[in-house]
């Protein structure tokens, strides 16, 4: 009765919905720090973000994400030490990380690919591409996970790459992204979305009569606006197409 | 904080006008008009509403959309209908996404007959499901934790056992793991949810999700019968409902009675009845014969114990915490009044000043459970209430979430409500005496020659109000008391409705037996007795040395429960009549008992107990006697009409008529007015007649000289009692996971420098006796300091007597 | 008229240095001479509403706050995760101190000290613009004690999320930001009442509060003269879907939809057409062809039965079947589902297992039947809007589409000719419901 029965296909990531407890393991109460073993940078980083709110609960979910970029997924161990160090129990943590998308209560590969397959992005053909994503990086060291709308339906079918967003992308892109990924380079760099200008002609019009800004007024010249290199050649412009015609939209849908 | 005060206001549902208290919910208001109105994840006792399920939707006039009953106040003028064809519609269809993926296995579910889901489905569903899908289904029964299996496909996701968890219990382990549809119970990373209020999840749950191993399968709804009782398993006398079948105690369950426990039980208390039912258990008197003690008739045992006779002046008699107010009063009154003798005690410790004790004890200064829910300040000394009164906990944290109390702890041991304190002030073991008195004179006037931490908690005690109430434990220390009263002096608790003083006895009755007169120098109701006697330590040295010559044990087996083992091993081996009620044949009984009666247990007796706020309440037998079982008034009225004092009692409740006539601060109490919620003495008029202390008690004392400091890092021994540390504990087979063993509490500094990990293997020396342990580094034991456990069956901590100890690895 | 999006595309508007020359915190220091009411009074003659979804009025939001020296809050809700909506990720990266100003402002006028700004934590990037342009204005003195001098101080933190949909709701945001699973919370109390750590709490959209400076610098009456009655102002339009050039465009709002879909966005492809249409993102209400000249303003497209919502227009040709549409949103939220009221959480899973039976051929018309009543028992039912913002656009395309549904029932039949049909037809008994003969759906032993 209880083999083969059929489960919901989407979503779930952690397996529990058939477990029992493990009746030798004590009770996982809120971890003695005189016991518990914690990184210190990571114990710093998780302090840090306790003082910058009136309750310390409220840094739970940014020292997940800490815990999650030193230990490569939230491993028992890793909640176990953001318990100890803000003082909660582990169960607290592993009920908030199992409520976000973003955490990885199960161990993963290290580089991340979220692919949108929600609405705007299926319209352009983010199913295929969300296959070919897959195949590629089949024994690679990438995870590929479907996810919920990214916020970047301008350049759908989009990805979000280790958090670079890029797009609109065609199943030949997989490939490039995984190798772009192995050489440790920026992954997909003419399809980023931080280089992408307004859509709204009226603010072309307007904006044109600026000059650069002076890259050495601002160590943040780069962050956006500016290309790669902060050269000023490559400032906002339509690196990646904004308008498709007809034939590609074919070709991609 | 103050309690808030209650205005009532009308409104009308279903075309009713009918009262209500203004600000109470709805679906409770509904209730009191006799509209019912259905639901699931409502539970006034788990804090703030979360309108969770949705079944509970009505509609309000003024306002669109169907509203939920559970988390919206009732208004003066409000017009409410829950009987409309849109309502209807609603519940209907809240039934009907219910049993999308409940399994409706309702035959074999142990849950059927007493089944929320079930009735609901019943009376507001449609009766049908339109549902094609195929159903989920999961692996079940699962392991929950040695206590409590889990079904999950019956899960219905109501949010009543993880808020237990997270806003009771506060112990955060039960919680929801995943989101949406894919959301379940669970746990971190397959831990079991061991916590000490566990079971309270099974009674939580409206459906058959969350069931008691133990109970599971052993009866149906329609076979059982409730039987409400009091578990007397410790101090906090929880009001229970008995669930019986043939004559067996099958389950216990909450009763809920707000003054007391507030609806809740402790695992020990849910779970421990099982001893009630064991093998072990002694159902018939027994007599020594050579090394045996053997089976024998009533006739026979009863003339054995008759023979006190013959230890007219020399009988000594110990009365343990599960003894009713009745059996201590006439056992006392067998000794004082029977055999002349004056020697007999209810407490483990060194004897408290009669003075000072009637002060502790005054009506004035006595705080009641609720106070600490609704007080400015809570002070916790030397006490920890999860293991000394569980129930307590559970109620200062409620207090401190939802009443912003402020808590404050002075004690040697850290405390499982530490992270709730606003200040915590730790001393070293065993030294009370002397942190109270620097906070008596942090509190006097001259402020200045305070220490810096006392001055600072004096402050903390000041500034948050008068409604202020300190909670200690009989465990302190007697030098220490005098400074505690003092303390209560000047921070005016006495006479002050929502302060005062509340004490953890070590014993489930110890209030009530004091007050029965089971005291050496205290007689019924405090007064002065005939003759002063002796209390528990010199009993032990006078029966080594043959001064005492009979001992007379009322449910309490001393070499486990009280302290220095050695002296009572040597007390009870020099005795050579040693008369004892017992449940079963704890060691010193069945090495040195020479008549042994069958004790009851709290569900077969008749009688009154003291709740440590002065509430009495009463046992009524809900089983039959197991074996040749005998109520414990009786054979001690059988036992002193042999020995030649006829105490003239042919009923239960003609013990309890001699004690109020006897005790003075009891009079005009009746066992019909006591109930099934009880009375609270100090509340009652008759509490004038309590005799006031002479004020020889608030006395200025001098601080005690401080105890040796540690020396050749030897550890000062500090000393606790486990909720686990019990015979019903090790009896109980669902409980066999909790016995407690000897757990070493260490700082971390000491483990560091003695070189022991946590969970090491370690020996504990003093003196030449050696006790194997294993070692438990805690944050916050203060460094210097060892915590040993007390009353636990093997390498116990009252073997030792010393106040240092030597810690090394094993 | 671009009012937030100016300059937008101007390179480093992102650093203080740049924004500052194009006249940026001006209007902050002018507000920081007014008085606190003057300034929500502003606000209200500009007739902004909040620009998240829910279109309350922006001053009158303010207005509740209670009066009286207590720990205030601000939020302003970056979670942009509504599916089609992009544009505050857009102004976050581009133009950060916008928005910092906007939230300084705020906080002056309602009295608050303490204010976050919680971002999706998908938005990594725009997280490290924002984060830098903070540690920018608060080295120069926007944030902090006694700010330019005046009697303000505040504090500003950004809190990232970690991949929720349902933080966008404001009541899930703010458990989120309390470090709890993001649960909607029950309503009353209100946010603006009790709220973050149980505080007087102010939440406003990203873009709602990049627009204050502007009505600061402008004046509220001069703000309202843009856009139409009930509507004032201009509004980021997210467009996406199946036209040409996808993107964000400010339109005044009142703008023919027809104008904002085809003239900026470039319309449909080539020998396309639209078949349906989101005007608010993925929770509003579908409309069809019939609608594009519908005004593009918030009772105009109340009055159409649908809603302005987040301003996330997308759009779908007829080379797709609303089916697919259909499929997509009932599986996103049942994802999305924070699982805490029963209505959402097993209305929406149920709503898409109805629909992947259409796809397996395993349906009849009659499912459509049951579809459109459950989406009717979800509406209103729920605990927070996520469970309507299925139930709405799925009930509107059931309804709207019915034949072309009808039609693919009937060809999922044929496709599959499995006899899955028959099985079903054979197993249950529609007058009194199912009998419980599916091996799956029997009892658990």
């Amino acid at each position: 009765m209880t083999q083969n029965v059929p489960r919901f296909a989407h979503g779930s990531r952690v397996p529990g919905w058939d477990d029992a407890v493990d009746l030798s393991k004590p009770p996982a109460v809120v971890p003695d720090p005189a016991t518990t073993p914690v990184p210190e940078t990571l114990r710093s980083a998780i302090e840090a973000a306790m003082g910058k709110y009136p309750d310390r609960r409220s840094a739970a979910i940014p020292a997940l994400h800490l815990a999650q970029a030193e230990h490569g997924w939230l491993s028992p161990a890793a909640i176990a030490q953001v318990a100890a160090v803000m003082r909660l129990t582990p169960a607290y943590l592993t009920s908030v990380a199992s409520f976000y998308d973003m955490f990885s209560l199960v161990p993963k590969a290290s580089n991340d690919v979220f692919v949108c397959t929600n609405i705007s992005c299926s319209l352009r053909g983010a199913d295929e591409f969300y296959a070919a994503m897959q195949a590629a990086a089949e024994g690679e060291d990438v995870d590929v996970r479907e996810f919920e709308c990214l916020g970047a339906c301008d350049i759908a079918p989009m990805a979000s790459v280790n958090g670079e967003f890029v797009g609109p992308l065609t199943p030949d892109d997989a490939d490039r992204i995984v190798r772009d990924l192995a050489t440790g380079g920026p992954v997909l760099e003419h399809k980023q979305l931080r280089y992408r200008r307004c859509a709204d002609p009226g603010v072309a019009l307007e904006a044109g009569d600026f000059g650069p800004p002076d890259p050495a007024a601002t160590e943040l010249a780069d962050t956006a606006g500016l290309g790669p290199h902060g050269d000023a050649a490559d400032r906002p412009g339509p690196s990646a197409p904004i308008e498709l015609d007809a034939e590609e939209e074919d070709a991609s849908g | 904080m103050p309690r808030p005060e209650q205005k009532t206001i009308k409104l009308t549902i279903d075309g009713r006008e009918v009262p209500a208290i203004e600000g109470a919910m709805l679906v409770d208001a509904a209730k009191h008009a006799d509209v019912e109105i259905p639901y699931f994840c409502y539970e006034p006792k788990l804090g703030n509403p979360v309108g969770a399920c949705r079944m509970c939707l009505v509609e309000i006039e003024g306002i669109p959309k169907l509203q939920t009953s559970c988390s919206t106040p009732v208004k003066d003028g409000m017009v409410v209908n829950t009987h409309t064809d849109r309502v209807r519609g609603a519940q209907n269809a809240i039934v009907e996404f219910l049993l999308i993926n409940h399994p409706l296995d309702c035959p074999v579910c142990d849950k059927g007959g007493e089944c929320p889901l079930q009735d609901i489905t019943f009376g507001w569903g449609l009766g049908r499901s339109r549902m094609l899908e195929p159903k989920r289904h999961f692996v079940k029964p699962l392991a929950l934790s040695p206590l409590v299996a889990i079904d999950r496909e019956r899960c219905i996701l109501c949010y009543r056992c993880v808020r237990f968890s997270q806003e009771i219990s506060e112990d955060y382990q039960l919680i929801f793991a995943e989101r949406g549809a894919h959301t379940f119970v669970g746990t971190h990373d397959g831990h079991p949810y061991v916590a000490p209020f566990s079971g309270n999840i099974i009674e939580l749950c409206p459906v058959g999700a969350l069931t008691s191993q133990p109970y599971r399968f052993r009866a149906r709804p329609w076979e059982i019968e409730g039987a409400a009782g009091i578990c007397t398993l410790c101090p906090s006398q929880c009001n229970v409902t008995f669930t019986v079948r043939d004559e067996k105690v099958l389950r216990v369950l909450a009763r809920d009675h707000e003054e007391v426990d507030d609806g809740w039980l402790c695992d020990k208390g849910r779970f421990a009845y099982q001893a009630i039912h064991v093998d072990e258990r002694i159902t018939q008197p027994m007599v020594r014969e050579g090394d045996e003690l053997v089976p024998v008739s009533w006739e026979r045992a009863l003339s054995e114990a008759a023979g006190l006779a013959k230890h007219k002046g020399r009988t000594a008699a110990l009365v343990g915490g599960q003894a009713t107010n009745e059996e201590g009063f006439l056992l006392q009154r067998l000794l004082r009044e029977g055999l002349d003798s004056h020697d007999l005690d209810c407490r483990g410790g060194a004897p408290v000043a009669v003075e000072l004790a009637r002060a502790l004890a005054a009506p004035a200064l006595q705080a009641t459970v609720p106070d600490l829910e609704f007080a400015h300040t809570v002070l916790l000394v030397g006490a920890e209430p999860l293991d000394a009164a569980p129930i307590l906990d559970l109620r200062i944290r409620k207090g401190v979430r939802r009443h912003g109390v402020r808590l404050g702890i002075l004690s040697a041991r850290p405390s499982s409500l530490d992270p709730n304190a606003g200040f915590v002030m730790r001393f070293d073991a065993g030294e009370e005496a002397s942190a109270l008195a620097a906070l008596d004179l942090a509190l006097a006037e001259d402020r200045g020659a305070a220490e810096p931490g006392s001055a600072e908690l004096a402050e903390f005690l000041r500034a948050g109000g008068e409604d202020l109430v300190i909670v200690w434990s009989e465990r302190l220390a007697p030098e220490a008391l005098p400074h505690l009263l003092s303390i209560a002096g000047r921070l005016n608790l006495a006479g002050r409705s929502g302060a005062g003083l509340l004490e953890l006895p070590a014993g489930a009755n110890g209030r009530g037996l004091r007050e029965a007169g089971v005291l050496p120098n205290a007689g019924p109701g405090y007064v002065e007795p005939p003759a002063a006697g002796r209390g528990a330590a010199e009993i032990a040295v006078a029966a080594a040395s043959g001064e005492v010559t009979a001992l007379y044990l009322l449910q309490i087996d001393p070499v486990r429960e009280l302290p220095d083992r050695a002296a009572w091993e040597a007390a009870l081996q020099h005795a050579p009549l040693v008369v004892a009620h017992a449940s079963v044949l704890t060691e010193g009984l069945r090495e040195h008992a020479t008549v042994i009666f069958p004790a009851e247990s709290y569900a077969e007796k008749d009688g009154t107990v003291v709740h440590p706020d002065g509430r009495l309440q009463r046992l009524r037998t809900a089983i039959a006697h197991p074996g040749a079982i005998r109520a414990g008034w009786q054979v001690i009225a059988d036992v002193s009409k042999r020995a030649g004092l006829d105490q003239r009692l042919l009923t239960g409740p003609m013990a309890f008529k001699a004690l109020a006539a006897a005790v003075p601060f009891y009079a005009g109490l009746t066992l019909e007015a006591i109930g099934g919620r009880g009375v609270r003495w100090p509340a009652t008029e008759a509490a004038a007649a309590m005799p006031a202390a002479d004020g020889s008690g608030t006395a200025t004392v001098p601080p005690p000289p401080a105890r040796p400091a540690s020396a050749n890092g030897a550890l000062r021994l500090g000393r606790y009692r486990s909720i686990w540390a019990a015979p019903e504990v090790e009896l109980s087979p669902a409980l066999h996971f909790t016995i407690a063993e000897q757990l070493v509490e260490l700082s971390p500094e000491d483990a560091e420098r003695l070189g022991i990990g946590n969970g090491a293997a370690i020996t504990v020396a003093q003196n030449g006796t050696r006790l194997a342990a294993r070692a438990a580094i805690r944050t916050g034991v203060p460094a210097g300091s060892a915590f040993l456990a007390d009353g636990i069956a093997a390498e116990s901590a009252n073997a030792l007597t010393a106040p240092l100890v030597e810690v090394t690895p094993a | 008229m671009k009012i937030l999006f100016g300059r937008i595309d101007e390179p480093g508007l992102n650093t203080l240095a740049v924004y500052e020359r194009r006249g940026g915190y001006a209007a902050l220091r002018r507000a920081l001479e007014m008085e606190p009411a003057e300034i929500v009074e502003e606000i209200s003659k500009s007739g902004l509403r909040g620009r998240g979804g829910a279109g309350f009025p922006t001053g009158r939001k303010a207005s509740f706050l209670p009066k009286g020296d207590m720990d205030k809050y601000l939020v302003c809700n970056a979670d942009e995760s509504e599916p089609g909506t992009f544009k505050d990720r857009e102004l976050m990266q581009k133009s950060p101190h916008m928005l910092i100003e906007g939230i300084v402002i705020a906080c002056w006028a309602a009295g608050i000290t303490r204010a976050f700004i919680y971002i999706r934590g998908e938005y990594e990037h725009q997280a490290r613009i924002l984060e830098a342009a903070i540690a920018e204005a608060a080295r120069a003195g926007y944030l902090g004690e006694r700010i330019l001098g005046s009697e303000h101080t505040m504090s500003l933190v950004l809190h990232r999320g970690a991949g929720a949909y349902i933080c966008g709701e404001e009541t899930g945001l703010l458990d989120s930001l309390e470090g709890k699973r993001g649960n909607p919370r029950l309503k009353p109390p209100f946010p603006a009442i009790e709220g973050l750590y149980h505080g007087p709490t102010l939440i406003n959209n990203v873009e709602t509060l990049a627009t204050i400076p502007h009505i600061v610098t402008m004046g509220g009456e001069a703000y309202a003269e843009h856009g139409v009655a009930n509507s004032a102002g201009t509004k980021l339009v997210s467009v996406s879907g199946d036209v040409r050039r996808p993107g964000n465009y400010e339109i005044e709002l009142g703008t023919p939809s027809r104008e904002i879909i085809f003239d900026l966005a470039g319309g449909t492809f080539d020998g396309r057409e639209v078949m349906l249409w989101f005007p608010g993102g993925s929770s509003s209400p579908v409309l069809t062809k019939d609608d594009l000249d519908i005004p593009y303003d918030f009772d105009s497209m109340a009055k159409a039965g649908t809603m302005l919502g987040s301003g996330a227009i997308i759009v779908v040709d007829d080379s797709h079947h609303p089916l697919e549409v259909a499929l997509k949103l009932a599986k996103f939220y049942s994802h999305e589902s924070c699982g805490k009221c029963v209505p959402c959480r097993e209305g929406t899973t149920w709503t898409y297992k109805m629909l992947q039976r259409i796809e397996t051929g395993e349906a009849t018309p009659m499912d459509l039947d049951i579809m459109a009543s459950v989406q009717e028992q979800i509406i209103g039912n729920c605990l927070c809007v996520l469970g309507d913002a299925m139930a709405m656009p799925v009930g509107s395309i059931v309804q709207k589409f019915r034949a072309p549904l009808e039609q693919a029932i009937e060809a999922a039949r044929a496709r599959h000719d499995s006899g899955a049909l028959e099985h079903v037809v054979a197993t249950t008994d529609f007058v009194g419901g199912a009998r419980v003969a599916d091996e799956h759906a029997g009892p658990a032993g």
